[in-house]
């Protein structure tokens, strides 16, 4: 069985993805800021060189598979939270272990997000994020920025998760040429302990995002939905599959963007 | 009230389940002034994604009709606001089966 290292896996999708593993007889580690196995903040520098350093030690043989899952969501207040964990604490690990999983042709997996289809983003920071990559730059064109409004959050947040997804498209034709596939999950809003407790009006923009495989239930996507997509891009199975932004949305991608097949 | 007014009055009240009621099931509602505001077309097939389409259009103020004009037995014109970005538009009613309900409607810049 095989060994794969996590982030974000102490709740939500992570940990989903985490017991899917378990169950399948794989060795799983969990990086997260708590109860993790390896507890640290990846939206630091500190904090990531320390997660990859443990993962070298841990396992110098190799890894069969990185799934680079933790973020946080534009509302979480925190801008530069969003710009360091989302984008550069996923690249930074991926980019960390890439020598772990070219010893055992692994593969790596990057939830982004099907927000990145609904063109919220902001395209001057997805360029810096992709073709400049300095943090210390784009913390401080963020600070300039308003941290109280909402759609300020959601939209570096969609353009954090378009970074993402650009990247993997990006690196994951020189990975695969060494033996490391990359995919990314695009998942749509699925239900958490965040959701469960959310206000009317947060619901109310919830549901004007309609799932179709969840149509007139008035419900998000379940984590294991998710999860289970995970598991399967991470697994020999999807041997096939490289550089693919896999959307796991119930379709609400395809409803709203049917036109766009690539 | 014809499928073209019915149209017409539920697009104007944002009523994304009212719309959805006027088409077959196996409906097609294609709308070719989107690229004109930049967007790719829409062509919306079924009523289920006819409502789910337009609640997410209309709960995100994304798309709404103003100053409609029903000009015959199928056709209305409206200005067609796509997210700020106002086009002319008219719209016909093209196929309707035996109860009255719309098989096929499409949406074209004026």
């Amino acid at each position: 069985m095989g060994v794969y290292a996590i982030t974000g896996a102490s709740s939500g999708i992570g940990a989903k993805t985490k017991e899917l593993l378990l169950q399948n007889g794989h060795e799983v580690i969990n990086i997260d800021l708590k109860d993790g196995d390896i507890c640290v903040n990846l939206a630091s520098l500190e904090g990531r060189e320390e997660a990859i350093r443990k993962l070298h030690e841990m396992h110098p043989e190799g890894l069969d598979g990185m799934i680079c899952n933790a973020g946080v969501s534009g509302a979480c207040g925190n801008l530069p939270l969003i710009v360091s964990l989302n984008y550069f604490g996923t690249v930074a690990i991926a980019k960390g272990v890439y020598d772990l999983l070219e010893k055992k042709h692994g593969s790596c997996v990057v939830t982004v997000s099907n927000t990145i289809s609904q063109g919220a983003g902001r395209k001057d920071i997805v360029d810096l994020l992709n073709n400049i990559g300095d943090e210390k730059r784009v913390l401080s064109l963020v600070d300039s920025m308003d941290s109280t409004n909402l759609s300020v959050g959601n939209s570096l947040y969609v353009s954090t998760k378009y970074a993402l997804a650009r990247w993997v498209r990006r690196i994951s034709s020189s990975w695969a040429a060494n033996g490391v596939r990359i995919n990314a999950v695009a998942p749509g809003n699925v239900h958490t302990a965040m959701t469960a407790t959310m206000s009317t009006s947060a619901k109310m923009a919830l549901n004007a995002l309609p799932i179709p495989t969840k149509y007139g239930q008035e419900c998000l996507m379940d984590p294991t939905e998710i999860a289970e997509v995970m598991v399967f891009l991470a697994s020999d199975a999807a041997r096939g599959v490289n550089g693919n932004i896999m959307f796991v949305d119930g379709g609400t991608d395809a409803l709203l963007n049917s036109e766009k097949v690539y | 009230m014809k499928p073209i007014e019915k149209y017409i009055e539920t697009m104007e009240n944002k009523d994304f389940a009212g719309l959805a009621e006027l088409f077959t099931k196996n409906a097609i509602l294609s709308d070719y002034c989107s690229t004109t505001a930049s967007q790719e077309e829409y062509h919306i097939y079924g009523k289920e994604a006819i409502n789910m389409f337009f609640r997410n259009k209309f709960g995100f103020r994304r798309y709404s009709i103003m100053e409609a004009e029903v000009v015959n037995d199928t056709q209305a014109e409206f200005i067609a606001n796509f997210g700020g970005y106002n086009i002319m538009a008219i719209a016909t009613v093209r196929e309707v089966d035996e109860n009255g309900f719309i098989e096929r409607l499409t949406v074209r810049p004026k």
